[in-house]
């Protein structure tokens, strides 16, 4: 059936004359269709306009005592449902809706509070991972550093700083024999973005030859491995210069420190 | 505050009933009780069923008066429908016993009233009825059987021998009809 269908079943039904499986078929159709809902009242008004056409009557004298007295002794509507004054109970809806407003901006902060201090606390242990992975590479840094110095080929040198970083300073340590070498900066600026240091290995009547391009931290330090080549084991020039962040075969920027020969 | 029962709207009064507001049903069943006793002796056409339906219908007004939600209708409905229900209900279990000897749907000395009556009740009672004189009688027939007697489409076009689409065209035009009357 269609909606016009149940448009035509609202007479019959407002006088509860529909036979019953129509009725049913109808009470479903109205539960769904607000348009025939609100028409009903209507057709109700209509249908009882009929109790009109019976001929009004007088009932006896006494019957209006007796319907008085009996609901005396039945509880009325009101004594069931406690009864709250129309003011009252719109008074106790606001307070109501206030408090679960409330409630929700109170779960809502709550929930944003926690998933800040989540965040909060990814970002500590990121951090505390990133220093874990740092203080785990100083101290292999550290055991190289002490394999190399215990190692009777070891040489020292130290670096100066040029005009383009007064302060810094180097120490480079290698093994003659190996090759393994390693450098420690202190107080080298840090590098500009999209640059990076780079050592050089010079040895005498060469061209500089590269060796590990790094960066600084922000006191300027830096603990560099690297293997030198032969060439550069006996006598050698060793210098850092500034170059672009993945460095260069032949230095091109400002020379920041180096050894004095 | 019931203040002038008789100035005191419907809504109202039944809001009154609903807060337990005894002299508000005194109220009620003063405005009603010949319309009301009217409807239920036509269906019954017995005094005293009549009587004990009535009081029944004022009960349940004083314990239900909470359900009535102006929104969805007339208090004037409200009543008459509970007034009805009772009524049928109480027809219906009588059964077959001595089944009342007067068709309650066929009492065309009801539409033409006697004016003495009629001043007891309001002007929209004179109004409708004045709308049922008018409605083609076999229209009138079917509306009539459907409200008094309580009869679906179906057992109407059987009591009368008629086919079940043409009792539907009957009601259904009858009833807009009485509305179209009723909102001049």
């Amino acid at each position: 059936m269609v909606h016009e269908d149940y448009k035509e079943m609202l007479a019959p039904h407002a006088l509860d004359a529909l036979d019953t499986t129509d009725a049913r078929a109808f009470e479903d159709h109205l539960s769904g269709c607000g348009e025939c809902r609100a028409e009903l009242g209507d057709w109700r008004d209509t249908a009882a306009l009929l109790a009109h056409a019976a001929t009004p009557a007088t009932p006896p004298d006494e019957l209006r005592a007796r319907i008085l007295s009996a609901a005396k002794q039945t509880t009325a509507a009101s004594a069931r449902v406690v009864p709250m004054p129309p003011a009252l109970l719109k008074i106790a809806a606001a307070v109501a809706f206030v408090a679960l407003i409330g409630g929700v901006i109170w779960l809502w902060r709550r929930d944003v509070k926690s998933r800040q201090e989540i965040a909060r606390l990814t970002r500590e242990i990121t951090t505390q991972q990133r220093e874990l992975a740092r203080s785990r590479d100083a101290l292999a840094h550290q055991r190289d550093l002490v394999a190399l110095l215990g190692s009777a080929n070891a040489k020292k040198m130290e670096l100066t700083g040029t005009a383009a970083a007064q302060k810094a300073r180097g120490t480079f340590v290698f093994d003659q024999q190996t090759g393994s070498a390693m450098l420690m900066t202190d107080a080298l600026p840090a590098a500009p973005a999209g640059m990076a240091y780079e050592l050089w290995f010079i040895p005498k009547g060469h061209l500089p030859m590269a060796g590990k391009v790094f960066s600084v931290d922000a006191s300027g330090r830096a603990t560099v491995s690297d293997l030198m080549p032969p060439e550069a084991r006996e006598k050698a020039v060793i210098a850092i210069t500034l170059e672009p962040k993945h460095g260069s075969a032949q230095p091109t920027g400002a020379i920041y420190l180096s050894s004095s020969s | 505050m019931p203040a002038e029962p008789s100035k005191t709207s419907d809504s109202d009064l039944l809001r009154a009933v609903a807060r337990g507001d005894e002299a508000a049903l005194a109220a009620c069943y003063d405005r009603y009780r010949l319309i009301l006793f009217g409807l239920i002796l036509r269906i019954l056409n017995d005094r005293a069923e009549a009587e004990d339906v009535l009081q029944e219908t004022f009960l349940q007004v004083w314990r239900r008066a909470n359900d009535y939600d102006e929104n969805r209708g007339r208090a004037f409905t409200w009543l008459v429908t509970i007034a009805r229900s009772r009524a049928l209900d109480r027809l219906r279990s009588q059964g077959s016993r001595e089944r009342i000897a007067t068709e309650a749907a066929a009492e065309p000395r009801d539409l033409i009233g006697d004016a003495s009556a009629e001043t007891l009740r309001s002007e929209e009672g004179a109004t409708v009825r004045r709308a049922l004189v008018e409605l083609p009688e076999e229209q009138r027939r079917a509306l009539l059987l459907a409200y008094f007697e309580g009869l679906t489409q179906t057992e109407i076009a059987t009591r009368l021998g008629i086919p079940l689409g043409t009792v539907k065209t009957r009601v259904r035009s009858g009833t807009i009809k009485l509305r179209e009357l009723l909102r001049d």
